[in-house]
């Protein structure tokens, strides 16, 4: 039985993720799922007894009514142990249903969240289109109005998390002249028996076999006005909500598949005798170890901060924690390959699966690129200034608040020569914009690992802190000093380098 | 300001190369964001692109409350004018 019903708040994490945790040792096979290509209905229907689909639902509706916070704790915890069964369980708490909490209506509610709080119903969402991918402007997939009021969709979307588990959909469609709005997109619910609706075969993926991904065919699919979910001709504003819930959800994933990733490196570098010492006695691999749990740590540290973040501050730090966790947790368990030399190529030890399965993670929910720039727009128009760590945390992390602020003052620097340079004509800089939300990502981790660190004040997490941002200073300055970008650019669109040609 | 002066059309001509809307269908009242799909992004994309067919000198703290087609136009209008008196 779940601890959920009788706490609904955020003070349930700890339980709850014991709970979780030994659920997940007793019933989550990675590798199985792996091969297997699904995950087992015993997983699903136990993380239904768990309360676990309703986490983020109101209490009203049978869920626990718990925030991003709690639920990033359960998704980290789960990815610790499978990253499919986290997805699949991210996806429902995120995009899946947040839109719905967030601006259902109540009758929206009452139909819905229910069965989706038990599990009897999975949610899915899909913006993403065969043409559509990074750039949502221009969406094929269309719902026009009928003489009757209803809507009619008819279009096809691509690469959908639990489409082919999910009894609910929300959709990202063009809906022109919805709400006298010319160019409108409009979220809209779609149910998996609504007549027109074909969801298509499982894709064949690198990793997060066991998560399903599927496409979806709308032929003529006939919806009441009552499925619009949200300001009709207007999804911007509520898409931009539920991404950020989205983007943390998998942030967190992250931080889990660093931690079993770091678990298997503990191990490994402990017993594994070479030269006649434990690995872990090797200055060289010492010095990787704590570089790993660095990285995590600032992970950690970030997806914590941003899940307490109030809605508007989400939007924005939620970039920052999705980009650096993803790559972030990339480099953990290809280091954690690394250290377990031939066998971290094998199966067996259970670092192959994680591999490919973090790796989309630096794809999907934003490619990181595109959110790079995005992050270097926001920080150009950036209006509130960041609180120095220095004064703001005791004095014995007196020294690294000092590293941190230097480390934001290069960042600061390079914007405010940006808007010197460029004016607004930065904006047409996407290079430098790009350049500039990478500055910020390693900034954003430095900065919340030093506030942990300087909260939890262990030794351990100090030290982790110190290294985090030595490190980031050290990327961000090669980042924004030497080469430069001009330069590069400069030789990377030289005609000299063949180039597909471009068909316009 | 006229319903529709020079800047006006390029302003428009700018917006139709950004988003998928006809020069037609772009209005002086419309939203850059909730009515033309135009996110962050590419709306300073936009104020950017206008600086600089029009060789204005407008920094990023000028362009903040610019929400519409007609406070672009406007904006524009006012640092051209600036230009001349320079
Ligand atoms: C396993 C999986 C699950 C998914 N789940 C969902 C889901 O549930 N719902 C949903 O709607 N979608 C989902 N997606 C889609 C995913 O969000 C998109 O794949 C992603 O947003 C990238 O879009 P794209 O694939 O069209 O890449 P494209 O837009 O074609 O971009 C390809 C690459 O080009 C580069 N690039 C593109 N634009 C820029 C730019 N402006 N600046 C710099 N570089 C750029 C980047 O390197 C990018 O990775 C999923 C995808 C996968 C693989």
């Amino acid at each position: 039985m779940s601890v959920l019903p009788h706490v609904p708040t955020d003070e349930v994490a700890g339980p709850l993720c014991a709970e979780v945790t030994r659920f997940a040792a007793r019933s989550i096979d990675a590798r199985a799922i792996d091969r297997a290509g699904a995950i087992p209905a015993g997983v699903l229907g136990g993380l239904a007894e768990l309360g676990l689909f309703g986490l983020t639902l109101p209490a009203a509706h049978g869920g626990a009514g718990c925030g991003l916070l709690t639920a990033c704790q359960v998704v980290a915890e789960l990815a610790r142990f499978d990253r499919s069964v986290a997805v699949t369980l991210g996806l429902h708490l995120g995009l899946g249903t947040r839109g719905l909490v967030a601006f259902g209506t109540s009758e929206q509610h009452e139909r819905y969240l229910p069965s989706l709080a038990a599990g009897e119903r999975l949610a899915a969402f899909a913006t993403t289109e065969p043409q559509a991918g990074s750039d949502l402007s221009n969406l094929a997939t269309r719902a026009l109005e009928a003489a009757d009021g209803s809507l009619v969709v008819n279009g096809r979307k691509v690469f959908v998390t639990n489409g082919g588990l999910a009894g609910l959909y929300t959709l990202a469609v063009a809906t022109p002249g919805l709400g006298g709005r010319e160019r409108g997109q409009s979220l809209v619910l779609v149910e998996r028996g609504d007549a027109g609706l074909t969801v298509e075969a499982e894709e064949c993926k690198l990793g997060l076999k066991g998560s399903s991904t599927t496409g979806l065919v709308l032929e003529d699919v006939r919806l009441p006005s009552s499925r619009l979910l949200g300001e009709p001709g207007w999804a911007a504003k509520g898409l931009a909500h539920i991404l950020s819930w989205g983007r943390t959800l998998m942030s967190a994933g992250c931080v889990g598949t660093a931690r079993a990733a770091l678990d298997k490196v503990h191990g490994q570098v402990a017993h594994r005798r070479q030269f006649g010492k434990p690995l872990a006695a090797l200055e060289v691999v010492r010095e990787q170890v704590a570089l790993l749990e660095a990285l995590t740590f600032g992970m950690a540290a970030l997806v914590d901060e941003v899940a307490r973040a109030d809605d508007e501050a989400l939007l924005g730090r939620s970039l920052a924690a999705k980009v650096y966790s993803s790559e972030s947790a990339w480099r953990v368990v290809d280091g954690a390959i690394q250290l377990h030399g031939g066998l971290g190529f094998i199966e067996d030890t259970g670092l192959a699966v994680m591999l490919r399965d973090v790796r989309v993670t630096r794809i999907f929910e934003g490619a990181n690129d595109v959110l790079l720039s995005h992050l270097g727009a926001g920080e150009l128009t950036r209006t509130k200034e960041r609180a120095p760590l220095t004064g703001a945390v005791g004095l014995p992390l007196a020294g690294l608040a000092t590293k941190a602020d230097a480390l934001a003052a290069q960042v600061e620097a390079r914007r405010q020569e940006l808007l010197a340079r460029y004016k607004v004509g930065v904006f047409r800089q996407p290079r430098w914009m790009h350049q500039l939300g990478g500055a910020c990502c390693w900034r954003e981790a430095v900065d919340a690992a030093v506030r942990r660190a300087a909260v939890s004040a262990r030794p351990e997490d100090v030290a982790r802190a110190s290294l985090l941002t030595l490190r980031a200073s050290a990327e961000v300055s090669r980042l924004l000093e030497e080469p430069a970008p001009r330069d590069l650019v400069e030789v990377a669109l030289s005609d000299t380098l063949p180039f597909p040609e471009v068909r316009p | 300001m006229s319903p529709d002066t020079s800047v006006e059309r390029r302003v428009i001509h700018i917006i139709s190369q950004l988003v998928p809307v006809k020069p037609e269908a772009i209005k002086p009242h419309h939203r850059l964001r909730e009515d033309l799909g135009m996110d962050s992004v590419a709306s300073m994309e936009l104020l950017s692109m206008l600086a600089e067919e029009l060789e204005l000198d407008v920094g990023v703290e000028d362009v903040a409350d610019v929400h519409t087609v007609a406070a672009t136009v406007a904006l524009a209008e006012a640092f051209l004018a600036k230009k001349k008196v320079a």
